[in-house]
């Protein structure tokens, strides 16, 4: 057991906490959100020449093949400041599709651009409920001729697909009567058989629904073996899912910042809100949760990162993180009275990005019967 | 960040648990939940010291191995889940010593430690704190202390004092300055009492399980000689307050009823999903995940409470958010096996219909006291928000 930070990761992490908070403050979020790009390209630009893009991925293809830990904790500080940008999508759930698929030739055509910042890409897995169907994709691509394939069907929920060079969407492939299962392709975001429309979500980001009609795809566009395509997703849900914690952590951390700063400020009853038992005993347990979800989701992300199996403590990390994040925010909401609830109150920012964080990658009941599951019931 | 353990950590888990095994092979103890409150034996206690198990956080000249409170904490991880029977030495081990080797005179140092951690004979404490008047606000102790020549004459009454009823000495807090104007946590004292002493009187306490660790004790013009006073007169508070937080957050807060957890597990694992139904089943088995990561999560509470000792640090917020955490922990963990049992968990020890032979109702009596105990749930939250998140207390 040994919890503190290697230095490096503590530079990394501080250096982070700089930049958000130098260049990230909540008002920047909060018109980022407003605009029709959903992000700022000068950071975007800022963030990739710091090599946080290519943290992950080998130096061959401009990255600097770091630590996962290191990513974990640079998601950590993003949560803080919730800084709206296709990081995730693009850099981490695109770029470790392509690095996973086995193609080096994808690897070498679209990897080093992920890391640089001059190509995104974003994926489109989820079905009309938004839920990641690849196990079972309702999207269809059928086999035209010989390598060329027609995919049909509607992808919701697709970050920054408006700017996306390449969308990856895992489809159920058919050749005549035979079916091979789920299969990764990369589409685009334009011209004949695909469109895309923007989606108005609860927490304001540019999310989109991808309508497929016979969109065609080339032999090129297919992306690893035909079928393999819910085993490549799988092999990189812990990382994804882990550093979804992260940026909970850091989210939930920013609410108990806040929470308990305002209950000192503001007065009532002739004294401090946070003089009041009831108040100071809220706080206990926000930070209590803050602590728990902490060091569970650091166990999962220094697991992951030792190669070290890790199923049951990431299922354990989200399942517990959705839960205590939300909480924390509804306890700050009440906290903060009616202040909280005003736009221009920053807490809103991070009401929204707890409840989307929590149905992403599935909610606390649904990584508890994952848990179920490898407890052996 | 690691979140394992070193391969010597390793070995050590694995002779402690060789020992342990060993033990209740050759029937030196049962494996029961509440074994810290009943497991009162100075021979398997003198089997721990003989293997450098007592006073292992303690410096080498004081008889201690100057092991960290991570290597502790994994003893007695081992300890608990087994309930191997400590109450003997536990105390002096926990908090005894350290207070002693803290704030203790050179008599105390020499006479007390060596024989703690050889367990030797007659050396069984209980702690002196609790009165009638004076639970969670501990500072209106009455029992008074006052000074006679090379003496003090100890007056009053305690209570909840548990194991007293089996203890040699108690750890007494006890007003020595009686000036008005002087703020009450500025007028105690600390003493170590003799309980054979004339005018002292223990008196049974029978808790609501039906069991008796609970006790008054009383003392009628006690006279305690001045060495056994500890540290500087009307320090007490000073003092506890600077040795609460390394004895609160030990494992044992998430492992009393272990025995029940492994049990609950073993029942799940082992139920007849046609004969339950599935939809039971499907509520077992979500509530049994959530246990699991509540469980798994006040383990880790725990090792960096004890991780933040090692690291030189005051572990105040953080030994009490881990307290209070794992204390509510273990009700839970009660309070669903009696609802996955179903009413044979009502039954108590003595017939083979009672659910894992009544050790669950006993258990599910017990509950009320973990958020009491050692500082109440809600002392506890105080300490998290005041000290931890520095809120104002007016």
């Amino acid at each position: 057991m040994e919890f503190s930070l290697r230095e490096e990761t503590k530079m990394l992490k501080s250096n982070a906490e700089k930049f958000m908070k130098e260049k990230s403050p909540s008002s920047f979020v909060k018109n980022i959100l407003k605009e029709e790009k959903g992000f700022s390209p000068a950071l975007w630009k800022e963030m990739a020449d710091l090599g946080w893009l290519g943290l992950i991925h080998g130096e061959a293809y401009g990255g600097s093949g770091g630590d996962f830990f290191d990513l974990f904790v640079l998601f950590e500080e993003m949560g803080k400041a919730l800084l709206p940008s296709p990081f995730f999508c693009s850099a981490v759930f695109a770029g470790l599709l392509i690095q996973g698929a086995g193609d080096d030739r994808l690897r070498k055509e679209y990897l080093p651009g992920i890391v640089q910042g001059k190509r995104i890409l974003t994926v489109g897995l989820r079905n009309e409920q938004g839920v990641y169907d690849h196990p079972d994709p309702e999207l269809e691509a059928r086999e035209t001729g010989e390598g060329s394939y027609r995919i049909k069907g509607i992808r919701l929920l697709v970050p920054y697909a408006h700017v996306a060079d390449q969308i990856l969407v895992c489809a159920g492939l058919r050749k005549g009567t035979k079916s091979f299962g789920p299969t990764l392709f990369k589409t685009k975001n334009n011209g004949p058989g695909v469109r895309v429309v923007p989606l108005h979500t609860l927490t304001e980001e540019k999310q989109f629904a991808v309508t497929y009609t016979d969109f065609a795809a080339a032999p090129q566009d297919l992306i690893g073996s035909p079928g393999k395509g819910a085993e490549v997703i799988e092999r990189i849900m812990p990382r994804l899912i882990t550093l979804k914690c992260g940026e909970m952590v850091g989210g939930l951390s920013r609410v108990v910042d806040m929470t308990v700063d305002y209950v000192k400020q503001r007065v009532q009853f002739g004294k401090p809100l946070g003089a009041l038992q009831v108040i100071q005993h809220t706080c206990a347990d926000m930070t209590t949760f803050l602590d728990t979800a902490r060091l569970i989701a650091y166990q999962a992300a220094s697991l992951i990162s030792a190669g070290l199996p890790c199923a049951k403590e990431v299922a354990m990390a989200k399942a517990w993180c959705s839960d205590v994040y939300k909480r924390s925010t509804q306890m700050a909401h009440q906290m903060h009275g009616g202040i909280g609830f005003t736009e221009e109150h920053d807490l809103h920012l991070y009401y929204k990005h707890a409840k989307a964080a929590e149905l992403e990658f599935g909610d606390s009941w649904h990584h508890r019967q994952k848990v179920g599951e490898e407890m052996g019931l | 960040m690691r979140f394992w353990f070193t391969e010597e950590q390793e070995k050590f888990r694995q002779e402690v648990r060789d020992f342990l095994q060993a033990e209740l092979q050759a029937g030196t103890f049962v494996t029961k939940s509440g074994g810290l409150a009943e497991g009162n034996n100075q021979a398997f206690s003198r089997k721990m010291a003989e293997r450098g198990w007592i006073g292992m956080t303690w410096p080498k000249e004081y008889g201690g191995q100057g092991r960290t409170y991570v290597d502790k904490v994994i003893l007695n991880e081992e300890i608990f889940k087994v309930q191997a029977p400590v109450a003997y030495h536990f105390l002096a081990d926990r908090q005894i010593g350290p207070s002693i080797i803290h704030f203790g005179s050179e008599w105390q140092k020499e006479y007390f430690l060596p024989r703690f951690v050889k367990a030797e004979e007659n050396l069984k404490f209980c702690l002196l704190f609790s009165e009638p008047n004076a639970g969670s606000d501990l500072v209106n102790v009455a029992t008074s202390a006052i000074r006679d020549g090379d003496a003090y004459i100890i007056r009053g009454q305690k209570v909840w004092t548990s194991g007293g009823h089996q203890s040699d000495y108690g750890w007494l807090l006890a007003r020595t300055c009686f000036d008005p104007q002087v703020p009450r946590h500025e007028s105690c004292s600390q003493f170590i009492l003799d309980l054979r002493l004339p005018g002292v009187t223990v008196r049974p306490i029978l808790n609501m399980a039906g069991r008796h660790t609970f006790n008054e004790v009383f003392f009628d013009d006690v006279r305690v000689d001045a060495r056994f006073r500890v540290g500087p007169e009307n320090e007490a508070f000073k003092q506890i307050m600077a040795q609460m937080d390394y004895e609160r957050s030990g494992i044992e807060r998430v492992l009393q009823n272990y025995p029940i957890y492994r049990k609950l597990m073993e029942h799940v694992k082992q139920m007849d999903r046609k004969k339950t139904g599935a939809e039971f089943y499907s509520w077992v088995r979500d509530s049994m995940a959530q246990l699991e990561i509540e469980f798994q999560i006040g383990r880790l509470l725990v090792y960096y409470t004890a991780w933040t000792i090692d690291q030189g640090r005051k572990p105040s917020k953080e030994a009490a958010l881990a307290k209070a955490y794992c204390n509510q922990y273990e009700q839970r963990l009660n309070d669903l096996a009696t609802r996955i049992l179903g009413p044979s968990s009502l039954l108590r020890e003595g017939t083979s219909w009672a659910a894992f032979d009544g050790e669950l109702a006993e258990c599910y009596l017990w509950s009320p006291s973990y958020t009491l105990q050692g500082g109440s749930v809600e002392v506890l939250k105080n300490i998290v928000a005041q000290r931890g998140l520095n809120l104002p207390r007016k």
